[in-house]
């Protein structure tokens, strides 16, 4: 992938959120995207063809995080409301709640075999929560952050998650240690490069950081963008060439992997740009914003 | 009667009577609906075929009664069989009266229990129950949201808000004003004066406490009496002075007489009656109070209450102005000695003892005297010196301040102490005539000069109006020092002097201020920025005092909080780097370091906003050096998380985790962990360990291949939590072999070092525990004569950074291959080495160790000693995975370990403080970083092999290593 080819044609905007949009996801194959706000709704939409397909109503407050299985069959949504929500795709309706965050949950993801779901809370906890049985308590909690936990990513043996604390940490299931990476900044969100070897951080003091996950290495700090206090999200590539991510004043960013060069900055929205999410194949991103729309680059 | 009826003619219906004739329908139909036969026979009822009841007659019985026209029981009228109450006495019931009452008889009975009356509940119980009564009542009355009894029980409704409670605790009771008794300003300064005169005015003889006393009897009474008609209802009490009984009126049906009756009594009353309670009032003469005790407020309470009960009673009955005759008769009476129509005897049977007060000496000044201010005050009297401008060394003029206060404060003596103290310090040069002399004396005539004028202020105030006694004033007469609110204003720092001045007048009544002007004469780390150095040592004294931490001097108000923090943690810094300096006399280097402290964060605070993007670039200047960080914990996953993730369980088969236990030591021992572990091997090596070493080097020869594997395991053994060490070599054998074949199924399982492992994982527990303790024990006694290179070197835990760790596996390997080559030679040259160099450096102990740890793997395989036997058998089991992962990081790592080599001596220092502050973590915590720890020794042990064999070659990487540790040291320093 070249520079010329990043997205940055506006393909499509996806208008339906009343308020701040907080979060936008591809699904797996990239074909459909969820998106969910503070108007306490989860919209699944057709990025491509800019359709809206179903609304999900449920949650009692905004909706921060949405994740949806593999199969398309399931989705978790988390937000202030501190329940974790399970849901059916194709009906819409609320297969379980599980509660036991204290607090607000930031991030919630599915595990690979869309088996456990994963929470990250304002609660300082990270909690797995069981799908295949019924019970609604959490099978693992792991409470050792000393601040509120904002994003989770998943691999097949590990839980890695990003806390306000400073810290990535990573919980080996295979092997039953926790590393901590200290960053010494707030860690707002982190996301896994696509061969899983590095972890991009979005820190709050306006820089992103790249870490190499076997050693703990910092690889790279992007710098460029604002991000002071929103939560907002950052990503790789599907290439995994670059880095992108959102910033206060509503651009995006593009830099270079390796050299840290701003690649691309644009306006993409009117303010805060919350989530980005980048296409798992082809060249293609979506945006959220606080403006309430969201839009689908493409090249 | 058919006839009769006949002979009638009739209009209309007759009226039935309807519940009648509705009842008997509906008996009839209920009955031929066969309801009635479901009902047991007693109950049913006998009914003609109109279905009324049916009348037996006169001599048959009444109507057809229940249980066949028995009683209303079952049993009928057989008697119950006999009971004995001999043996069951218990279970004979008591009759009590509510057994025979009906309903309204028993609420009548109810009302008219004892309980306590509302005028006497002084807690509130009767009434909280008269309430919840009440409560219940109106439940009963209105349907309730929540159904059940429940809320009412956990409800209860309070009669009282909390305020009466807590004032009639207080000794508040109903009715009477919330007012403090005392309160009124006439009694107040009554009793002031009363105070005054008893301790001061009466100096040289025992005090007339008649008089006072007499006084008091007059006057108290009559501001309660005021007191008490403003706020109190009519409060009666009867005493029963006749001798009827109880509630026998004998003028009920002559009323005339009682009224004659009641005449003749108030007449008699205040004769009789009164002479006993009054005297309560009064303080006994000569006992109960000295001369420099106080009137307690409590005492004189507590007789005004009995009296007033009194007082007031006859208040009410009488006329207003009683009291007074009252009194006044009292006093004749008691002027008499006898009660009235009484004689005195001339003889009395029983003669109290009654004891003197204690004689006063002839020379007893009740007053004490205190020789300093006195000797200020005459002092006062000389010629002022002259006007001095004062020097400008601001630390010298508020050094000098400061002591002038002290000694005015303190009288010449102290003077003369500090000088005697401060004889060699330059700083006080002023006590003994040198700079800045003058003005130290012109000073201190001037703080003289204040205190003689507050000293003449408050003693002019004693003698004018000696009742007011106020706090400060009787700190005065004991010799307390009062604080001093407003300093002269002369001088250019106001605020600050005022600071040190107020610190000097909380300080100089507890410590004396040695310690801290060591300090102060070799503190000079920001002569640069004034401010910033007064701040400085404000901060000094304030942390070497203890005590409160003042807010914040006069200079810094400006400062932002973030600014202030950070000049905090500077002078902690700074501090320490002083305290430091003050021990290891060597402290060029570290006197350059704090300059260079100072150079570059001096500047940050002069101007708020060059400061500001000071700390900016501070801010980031400082992650980058310091992060990212890593650590690494042991984490427990929940078996069932690990069967979502489709995983095998780490943990399986092992007992849930252990509570973080710190161990004793932990806690009370604060000492670099470096020391200690240090110690540890050192302990290691000399428990005997060493002399299986020169055999292993033997082995190696032969086995080079599986010594390098054993080795590199070893390097990583260190990962691993001793505790689970234990539970994996006790129980579980079987899982840790399959792990292990599904992890590595290539390497090859030496089945009877497990059994061994087992064996030896308890002992080495133990041992190590042991030998910890010991080595911290040994850590005290480190000693300080060894180069201090070396010694850094190993001082530093700094190398544990985890790729720094890999690095140094690689070498380690690289080093084993070559010191397998290199063979017996080398090694023994080791032992050699070691006992002759007293002077061994730690490094090299530890690397006797880390061979010693060789050769025991070595040795257990041949010689099978027990004893010594080798903690390095767990390895293979734990680090399966970590293994071969590391070893693809390791070929990754090597091809761009220039990096690497770059950042290292960066995250070193990192690791610093990541080390101390892991100490205060848990002791799983800790652990970990003494594996870590140990894999730096290793990596330091594969370096001086090198040293070894091929000495030249490394020589000069050795020297840019010390080279770095020097550097490293510096910034410990720094954080320490």
């Amino acid at each position: 992938m070249s520079k010329e080819d990043l997205p940055r044609k506006e393909a499509n905007v996806l208008r339906g959120h009343e308020g701040a949009v907080l979060a936008a996801r591809f699904n797996r194959n990239g074909e459909y995207c969820l998106s969910c706000g503070k108007d306490r709704t989860i919209r699944l939409w057709n990025p491509h063809r800019g359709l809206h397909i179903k609304t999900y109503k449920s949650h009692g407050r905004e909706v921060r995080d949405v994740h949806v299985t593999p199969d398309n069959s399931k989705l978790c949504s988390c937000g202030g409301d501190r329940q974790v929500f399970y849901w059916d795709v194709a009906t819409g309706r609320v297969i379980r709640k599980f509660r036991g965050h204290d607090s607000e949950v930031n991030a919630v993801k599915f595990n690979e075999y869309s088996s456990v779901v994963v929470s990250a809370g304002y609660d300082r906890s990270v909690r797995a929560w069981d799908c295949r049985s019924h019970s609604t308590e959490p099978i693992q909690i792991i409470d050792t952050f000393s601040d509120s936990v904002m994003s989770v990513c998943l691999t097949n043996t590990e839980i890695i998650a990003g806390s306000v604390d400073g810290t990535v940490r990573t919980f080996d299931i295979r092997i039953g240690r926790e590393i901590s990476d200290n960053l010494g900044q707030p860690v707002n969100c982190i996301s896994l490069s696509n061969d899983a070897n590095c972890i991009l951080a979005s820190c709050l003091d306006s820089t992103l950081r790249l870490l190499d996950r076997s050693s703990g290495e910092l690889l790279q700090e992007y710098k460029g963008h604002t991000c002071k206090s929103f939560k907002m999200d950052c990503c790789l590539t599907n290439t995994d060439a670059y880095v992108t991510g959102g910033s206060e004043d509503g651009f995006i960013y593009f830099w270079d992997l390796v050299d840290a060069s701003v690649i691309s900055s644009f306006r993409a929205h009117v303010s805060v740009v919350t989530s980005v999410s980048y296409h798992p194949k082809e060249n293609c991103m979506i945006t959220a914003s606080v403006d309430g729309t969201i839009r689908v680059w493409a090249s | 009667m058919d006839s009769d009826e006949e002979d009638f003619v009739f209009y209309g219906t007759p009226i039935e009577r309807e519940e009648e004739v509705t009842s008997r329908k509906k008996k009839a139909v209920a009955e031929a609906s066969g309801q009635l036969r479901t009902l047991p026979p007693w109950k049913q009822e006998v009914t003609d075929e109109e279905g009324r009841r049916r009348f037996h007659g006169a001599f048959s019985g009444g109507f057809s009664a229940g249980y066949y026209n028995t009683v209303g029981s079952k049993e009928g009228w057989t008697p119950q069989s006999f009971t004995s109450s001999r043996k069951n006495r218990a279970e004979i019931k008591r009759q009590s009266i509510y057994g025979f009452l009906d309903e309204d008889e028993k609420v009548e009975l109810e009302d008219r229990s004892v309980g306590m009356s509302m005028q006497f509940d002084t807690f509130g119980f009767t009434a909280a129950e008269l309430a919840r009564k009440q409560a219940d009542k109106e439940q009963q009355n209105r349907p309730s949201a929540i159904p059940g009894p429940v809320p009412d029980e956990l409800v209860v409704p309070t009669t009282e808000s909390i305020g009466v409670k807590l004032l009639l605790k207080m000794g508040w009771r109903h009715g009477r004003s919330i007012k403090d008794s005392n309160s009124d300003a006439l009694y107040d300064t009554r009793r002031e004066a009363r105070k005054a005169f008893l301790a001061l005015s009466s100096g040289n003889a025992p005090p007339q406490l008649g008089e006072g006393s007499t006084e008091s009897s007059h006057d108290l009474p009559t501001d309660d009496d005021d007191q008490f008609s403003k706020s109190k209802p009519a409060y009666v009490l009867n005493p029963k002075q006749d001798m009827y009984g109880l509630g026998y009126d004998p003028f009920k049906n002559a009323p005339e007489f009682r009224e004659k009756k009641r005449l003749r009594k108030s007449g008699n009353r205040g004769m009789d009656l009164h002479r006993p309670l009054s005297i309560k009032g009064k303080v006994a003469p000569g006992f109960g109070i000295g001369a420099l005790e106080d009137l307690d407020a409590e005492d004189e309470d507590i007789y005004a209450l009995g009296f007033d009960f009194e007082e007031t009673h006859v208040h009410e009955i009488e006329e207003p102005s009683r009291p007074h005759v009252e009194n006044i008769l009292m006093l004749e009476g008691r002027e008499h000695g006898v009660l009235p129509g009484f004689k005195a005897a001339s003889k009395s049977d029983s003669i109290s003892e009654r004891f003197d007060p204690p004689e006063i000496p002839k020379g007893f000044v009740p007053q004490h005297k205190f020789p300093a201010p006195l000797e200020i005050g005459s002092k006062s009297a000389d010629a002022p010196p002259p006007e001095v401008p004062p020097p400008e060394n601001n630390n010298l003029k508020v050094l000098i301040e400061g002591v002038a206060t002290l000694v005015a404060r303190c009288g010449k003596l102290f003077e003369d102490l500090s000088r005697d103290k401060h004889r060699s310090n330059p700083l006080f040069a002023f006590l003994h005539g040198g700079d800045g002399c003058d003005f130290y004396a012109r000073k201190l005539w001037e703080e003289c000069q204040k205190r003689g004028n507050q000293t003449k202020l408050w003693e002019g105030k004693m003698f004018q109006n000696s009742h007011k006694m106020s706090a400060e004033s009787r700190g005065k007469v004991l010799g307390e020092k009062a604080l001093q609110k407003s300093t002269e204003d002369s001088s250019s720092m106001i605020a600050s002097a005022d600071a040190v001045n107020l610190q000097f007048n909380l300080s100089d009544t507890f410590i004396k201020p040695a310690s801290f002007h060591e300090v102060l004469e070799i503190a000079k780390p920001f002569s640069d920025d004034p401010a910033k150095q007064k701040r400085f040592e404000q901060f000094l004294k304030e942390k070497y005092r203890g005590g409160l931490r003042s807010k914040d001097s006069g200079g810094a108000s400006g400062m932002s909080e973030a600014a202030r923090a950070r000049e905090r943690l500077e002078f902690e810094a700074a501090a320490m780097a002083i305290e430091k300096e003050k021990l290891d006399k060597e402290s060029k280097a570290t006197s350059q370091l704090l300059k260079d402290l100072t150079a570059s964060a001096g500047l940050q605070f002069t101007t708020s906003g060059v400061g500001k993007a000071k700390v900016q670039q501070d801010e980031e200047l400082i992650p980058k050096t310091m992060y990212p960080k890593r650590e690494e914990f042991q984490w427990r996953p929940s078996p069932i998380l690990c069967k979502r993730f489709d995983l095998t369980d780490p943990y399986m088969g092992k007992p849930p985790p252990a509570p973080r236990v710190r161990s004793k030591m932990d806690s009370l021992i604060f000492m670099p962990d470096s020391i200690k572990a240090t110690n540890v091997e050192e302990s290691a090596v000399t428990e005997g360990i060493s002399s299986s070493a020169p055999k292993v080097h033997g082995k190696e020869n032969g086995q080079e291949k599986t010594e390098q594997e054993v080795e590199e395991v070893e390097v990583e053994v260190v990962n691993v939590e001793r505790p689970v060490d234990l539970y994996k070599a006790i129980f579980s054998d079987e899982e840790d072999d399959e792990e292990e074949i599904i992890t590595e199924p290539n390497k090859i399982e030496n089945p009877q070092k497990k059994i061994e492992a087992a064996n030896t994982a308890l002992n080495r527990l133990m041992a190590g525990d042991f030998l910890e303790s010991l080595g911290k024990e040994l850590g005290l006694a480190v000693p300080p004569d060894m180069p201090p290179s070396e010694n850094k070197a190993v001082l530093k835990p700094a190398q544990n950074e985890t790729f720094d760790a890999n690095k140094a596996n690689d070498e380690n390997k690289r080093s084993v291959t070559q010191n397998a080559v290199s063979g017996i030679l080398a090694s023994q040259k080791i032992e050699e080495d070691r006992p002759s160099d007293l002077k061994m450096s730690e490094a090299e102990i530890s690397e006797v160790d880390t061979h010693g740890n060789n050769s025991r793997i070595t040795d257990d395989r041949s010689v099978g000693k027990v004893a010594t036997e080798d903690r390095d058998e767990n390895i293979p089991k734990h680090h399966k995975f970590s293994r071969s992962s590391s070893e693809e990081e390791r070929n990754r790592r090597r091809s761009r370990s220039h990096r690497h080599k770059d950042s290292s001596s960066d995250s070193d220092t990192s690791d610093v403080s990541d080390d101390y502050h892991d100490r205060y973590n848990s002791s799983s915590k800790r652990k970990k970083n003494g594996s870590s720890r140990e894999k730096s020794r290793s990596r330091k042990h594969s370096k001086h092999h090198k040293h070894k064999s091929r000495d030249s070659s490394t020589r000069s990487r050795r020297s840019s290593e010390k080279e770095r540790e020097v550097t490293k040291r510096k910034k410990h320093e720094y954080k320490d």
